[in-house]
C-alpha cells in the first residue's frame, strides 16, 4: 500500500540515509560530536533554517514558492530588537517586541498571499519583488547593525525552561504546531491546490483562502526563525537570513516535497533542513580552505537533490 | 408519477449567439436518458445550466416537482444534481478516499481529520461497485496510480458521495476503450436500480442504444425529439439530429479493387509495449488499426512518426528508408499525423486559426517567416474544402467547436498533399457532421494517392471507412482482414482473442 505511493516519500529515504551518512561523518571529523553540548548547539545552529523550512513547506506545497522570507526575517529582526529598546529593555518591553516581530511575520505573509491569490501575480516574481521591499524596509527601520537586546533575552533561549533546554522546547512546540495542521483537512485541501488546482476549484475548496494561509504560515515561521536568530546574535542587523530562503527551498525539496506542489510534508523538510546544516558542518570541520566552502556546499545540495530525483524516476 | 428533473423552457445566448432556444429536458427517476446533438447544438449547455455551472436567461428547472435555484454547483448538488466531471476533479496525488471527501472532510470532536470515517465510508461506496472495482482500488490508493478506468470510477465514486439524485455524464466514454466502456455502463446500470437517475451525453450510437432507456435530441439550441429507446432506432435518430440537410457518411468505401501497388514496409518495428510487427501498405489504402484500446496502436502511429521513435526495425515509403528518430524526420517525408487529443497533441492554444495552420508548412518548408499572403491563401482554401465554419484565419482556436479545430489541425497536413497520413483516433469527440466530413476527406487523400493509417476507439468508424484492418493484441498483429472477412465479428473476434 505505502510501496504504491512512491513520489516523494523516496526523496524522503534518501534524505535520511545522506542524513546517516553525514552523521557519521561528521561523528569521525569531530570526536565530540556525539556529546549532549555539542548535538545542542548543533541543533541550535540549525534551528532557524528548520523553522523556514517548515513553513516554506506549505507554501510549496500548495504550488507556490516564498523567495521572501529571508527578508522577512530580516525585518522581523529590526523591528524586534527596535521595539524592545524603544520600550526601555524590561520584560514587558521583550514581550511586546516579540509580538511585534510575530505581527511583522504574519503581515509580509499576508501581504505576499494577497497580492499572489487576490490580484494573481506570480509568486515566483512578486516574493522576489516582496523580499525587496521588506528588506528595504528593514533598513529604513535599522540602517545599521547594533541594538542589542537585553540579556534575559539571550539568556534564556540559550538557557532553559523547566530543565529542558530552550531549543529543543522550540523544537517541540514547532513539531506539535506541524503536526496538528498536518491532521487537519486544511493539509490535504492544501495538497489539492498545488496537486491539481483546477480539480480543487471544482471540488469547491476554496483555493485563495488556502494559498493565503500557506504565505501566513511562511511568514509566521520565518518570524520564529527571526526571534530564534536574535537570540543567537543578541543584536539587531537588517541584512540577516539572506541565504534563509534558498536554503529553506533546497531542504524543503531534498525533504521529499515536490516543487509542483501537492506531495510532501513538514517532517521530510525538518529532516532536509539538518542535512543542508549538517553538509555546511562537515565542511567546516574537514578544514576546508573558507573560499571554497560555498561551492563545495552547492555541489552537494545538487548531487543531493539530483540523487533524490534519480530515485523517484526510477 | 413525478419526474425527478424538469427543465422547461430554457434560453440562453452567449453574445449574439442563440444557444438555447427554449430547450427542455424531462428524466424520470432512476432511468438513463441520453441526449444527443450535433456538436454546437446546446446540449452541453443545457447541461451546464441544470448543474449551476452556467446561468440561464429564461426557463426554470423543477428538481422533483419543486422549482429549483440553481445558482452554483453547490446548490445544484445540495438540491441532488451533480455534474461529473472527466477525471478533471481528481488530483493525483492524493489518495481515493481523500478525493471522494476533499472539501467536506468528517472532523473529529477537535476538528482533525477523522481518517478512519474516511476510510471506512470510501469502502462502503467501494463495496457498492466492487464487481468492477477492479486490483488495487482501496481508498489508501493513490488516484495517480490508478488505471483510467478506476479514475474514472473514483470520479463516479466522488459523485455519489454527494447522494445526487440525477448525475449528468458529458461524454464520460469519449477517453475509454469497449471494455471501460462496458464497466462504465454496469455502474450506470447500478445507479438506475438503486432508482439514481443518469443523463449521458454521447456520439457514440452504439453506446446510445446500448445503455439508454429514453433518449433526447437536441438541434439548434432546441428539442427536436424524444424517443423510448425501445421504440426507434438509429436511423430515426440521426435524422432528428442532423434534420433534412445532413448528410451522414455511413459508408464512403468504394469497392474498386486496390492496385497492388506497395508503397509502405514496416519491417519488424518494436517499441516498450509493441512488437516486432511487419506489415505493407499499398498506395491509396486506408489500412486500419482495430482492437481493444492500448494494445500498441498509439504506439505504432508514434513511432512511425517519431514522436516516439521505434526501438527497433525499419520503416521504408516508396523505397526510401523513412525510419524517424524524431517527427522533423517524419514530416520531411510528406508524414502526417492527426491526433485526436487535440488539447494535448495539437492545439497552440491562444494562438490564431492561421498561426495553427502555418504551423506544420513552417517546420516542413525550413522558414522562419511567415510568407502571409502565399499562405493565407493556401489556408483559406484548404479551409473552406473541408467545410470548416470558422469567422476568420486570425480568430483564436479556441473559439471553433472541435469538429471545426480538428479541421484546422488536418489542414496543416495538406498542402502539399501527405504520402502517408496517421491518424490517431481523430474523430474523438468531434460531432457527426465533421466525422463525415473527415471520412470523405480521407478517401479523397487516398484516391489521390495517399497510404492513410487511422486508429478509432470506434469499431464502427474502421469498419466503414478502411480497407483493410490490422487487428492489434497485446503489441502484435493478430489479424489480418479485407474483403468478406471485413466484419464486426471477425473484429471482435480478434480483439478478445487469446493474447488478451
Amino acid at each position: 500500500m505505502i510501496g504504491l505511493s512512491q513520489l516523494g516519500r523516496r526523496t524522503w529515504v534518501v534524505t535520511a540515509v545522506a542524513l546517516i551518512v553525514l552523521l557519521v561523518a561528521n561523528a569521525i571529523l569531530q570526536h565530540n560530536f556525539l556529546e549532549p553540548s555539542v548535538v545542542q548547539s548543533n541543533l541550535t545552529t540549525f534551528l532557524p533554517l528548520v523553522l523556514v523550512a517548515i513553513g516554506q513547506t506549505y507554501v510549496i506545497l500548495g504550488g507556490d514558492i516564498d523567495l521572501s522570507v529571508g527578508a522577512i526575517v530580516a525585518l522581523t529582526n529590526v523591528v524586534t530588537v527596535t521595539v524592545i529598546a524603544a520600550l526601555g529593555g524590561d520584560g514587558t518591553a521583550v514581550t511586546l517586541g516579540l509580538l511585534a516581530g510575530v505581527g511583522v511575520g504574519v503581515g509580509c505573509g499576508l501581504i505576499n498571499g494577497l497580492i499572489i491569490a487576490g490580484l494573481r501575480f506570480q509568486p515566483i516574481v512578486t516574493t522576489f519583488a516582496t523580499s525587496i521591499v521588506f528588506s528595504g524596509l528593514a533598513l529604513w527601520v535599522l540602517p545599521q547593525a547594533g541594538l542589542p537586546v537585553p540579556e534575559p533575552y539571550w539568556r534564556t533561549y540559550a538557557g532553559s525552561v523547566l530543565g529542558i533546554p530552550t531549543v529543543y522546547v522550540i523544537y517541540l512546540v514547532a513539531f506539535l504546531l506541524a503536526a496538528f495542521l498536518a491532521a487537519r483537512p486544511f493539509m490535504t485541501r492544501l495538497k489539492a491546490v498545488g496537486g491539481q488546482r483546477t480539480a480543487a476549484f471544482q471540488t469547491g475548496v476554496d483555493i485563495g483562502k488556502l494559498r493565503v494561509s500557506a504565505f501566513v504560515l511562511s511568514g509566521l515561521f520565518g518570524a520564529f526563525s527571526s526571534l530564534c536568530l536574535t537570540g543567537e546574535t543578541a543584536s539587531g542587523d537588517p541584512l540577516m537570513g539572506q541565504t534563509l530562503a534558498m536554503s529553506a527551498i533546497s531542504a524543503v525539496v531534498l525533504g521529499g516535497t515536490a516543487l509542483a506542489g501537492g506531495v510532501g510534508g513538514a517532517l521530510g523538510s525538518v529532516l532536509g533542513a539538518w542535512v543542508v546544516g549538517m553538509i555546511g558542518s562537515v565542511i567546516f570541520f574537514a578544514g576546508l580552505p573558507f573560499e571554497y566552502q560555498t561551492l563545495v556546499q552547492g555541489l552537494i545540495i545538487l548531487a543531493a537533490l539530483a540523487g533524490g530525483v534519480l530515485v523517484t524516476r526510477r | 408519477m413525478q419526474p425527478v428533473l424538469r427543465a422547461s423552457d430554457i434560453s440562453k445566448s452567449f453574445g449574439a449567439v442563440r444557444a438555447l432556444d427554449k430547450a427542455r429536458l424531462t428524466v424520470e427517476r432512476g432511468e438513463i436518458h441520453a441526449l444527443l446533438g450535433a456538436n454546437g447544438c446546446g446540449k452541453s449547455t443545457l447541461c451546464k445550466i441544470i448543474a449551476g455551472t452556467v446561468g440561464r436567461d429564461s426557463g426554470e428547472v423543477a428538481i422533483d416537482g419543486e422549482v429549483a435555484a440553481l445558482g452554483s454547483p453547490r446548490l445544484a448538488e445540495e438540491q441532488g444534481v451533480a455534474l461529473f466531471y472527466q477525471e478533471l476533479s481528481l488530483v493525483p496525488q492524493l489518495s481515493v478516499g481523500e478525493n471522494i471527501f476533499l472539501g467536506r472532510e468528517p472532523r473529529t470532536a477537535l476538528g482533525f481529520t477523522d481518517r478512519a470515517a474516511i476510510l471506512h465510508e470510501t469502502e462502503a461506496l467501494i463495496a457498492r461497485v466492487a464487481t468492477v472495482a477492479g486490483k488495487g482500488f482501496t481508498p489508501e490508493a493513490r488516484v495517480a496510480d490508478l488505471s483510467p478506468d478506476q479514475r474514472q470510477l473514483a470520479e463516479i465514486l466522488k459523485v455519489l458521495a454527494r447522494k445526487p439524485k440525477v448525475i449528468i455524464f458529458d461524454e464520460a466514454t469519449a477517453t475509454l476503450d469497449r471494455r471501460q466502456v462496458e464497466v462504465f455502463f454496469d455502474i450506470l446500470r447500478e445507479l438506475r436500480s438503486e432508482g439514481i437517475s443518469s443523463i449521458f451525453i454521447s456520439h457514440r450510437m452504439d453506446e446510445v442504444f446500448a445503455i439508454a432507456d429514453r433518449i433526447t435530441v437536441m438541434r439548434n439550441g432546441q428539442t427536436v425529439a424524444e424517443f423510448a429507446a425501445s421504440e426507434t432506432d438509429r436511423y430515426a435518430v440521426v435524422y432528428a439530429m442532423v434534420g433534412e440537410t445532413g448528410a451522414i457518411a455511413a459508408s464512403v468505401r468504394d469497392h474498386k479493387p486496390l492496385e497492388d501497388n506497395i508503397r509502405l514496409v514496416v519491417d519488424r518495428v518494436r517499441a516498450a509495449r509493441l512488437g516486432p510487427v511487419s506489415f505493407t501498405a499499398r498506395r491509396g489504402e486506408i489500412l486500419g488499426l482495430g482492437g481493444l484500446q492500448g494494445q500498441g496502436q498509439k504506439a505504432l502511429l508514434s513511432g512511425l512518426f517519431g514522436a516516439e521513435p521505434f526501438l527497433a526495425g525499419r520503416v521504408s515509403l516508396d523505397g526510401v528508408d523513412v525510419t524517424a528518430r524524431r517527427p522533423a524526420d517524419a514530416m520531411a517525408h510528406r508524414i502526417a499525423y492527426v491526433s485526436g487529443d487535440r488539447a494535448r497533441d495539437s492545439a497552440l492554444p491562444g494562438r490564431s486559426i492561421f498561426e495553427n495552420t502555418a504551423i506544420a508548412s513552417l517546420v516542413r518548408e525550413r522558414r522562419h517567416v511567415i510568407p502571409g499572403a502565399l499562405f493565407r491563401e493556401r489556408f483559406a482554401e484548404v479551409l473552406t474544402g473541408l467545410n470548416t465554419r470558422y469567422a476568420g484565419l486570425d480568430a483564436p482556436i479556441g473559439s471553433l467547436s472541435g469538429g471545426n479545430q480538428q479541421k484546422v489541425f488536418i489542414s496543416r497536413w495538406l498542402s502539399p498533399a501527405p504520402g502517408l497520413l496517421l491518424l490517431d483516433d481523430p474523430t474523438k469527440g468531434i460531432d457527426l457532421g465533421a466525422k463525415g466530413d473527415f471520412y470523405l476527406l480521407a478517401r479523397k487523400l487516398a484516391d489521390e494517392g495517399a497510404t492513410v493509417i487511422i486508429y478509432s476507439s470506434e469499431d464502427s468508424e474502421l469498419l466503414s471507412l478502411c480497407d483493410r484492418l490490422l487487428v492489434l493484441n497485446g503489441g502484435a498483429v493478430t489479424a489480418d482482414l479485407s474483403g468478406d472477412r471485413l466484419t464486426p465479428f471477425e473484429l471482435t473476434q480478434a480483439s478478445y482473442g487469446d493474447a488478451a
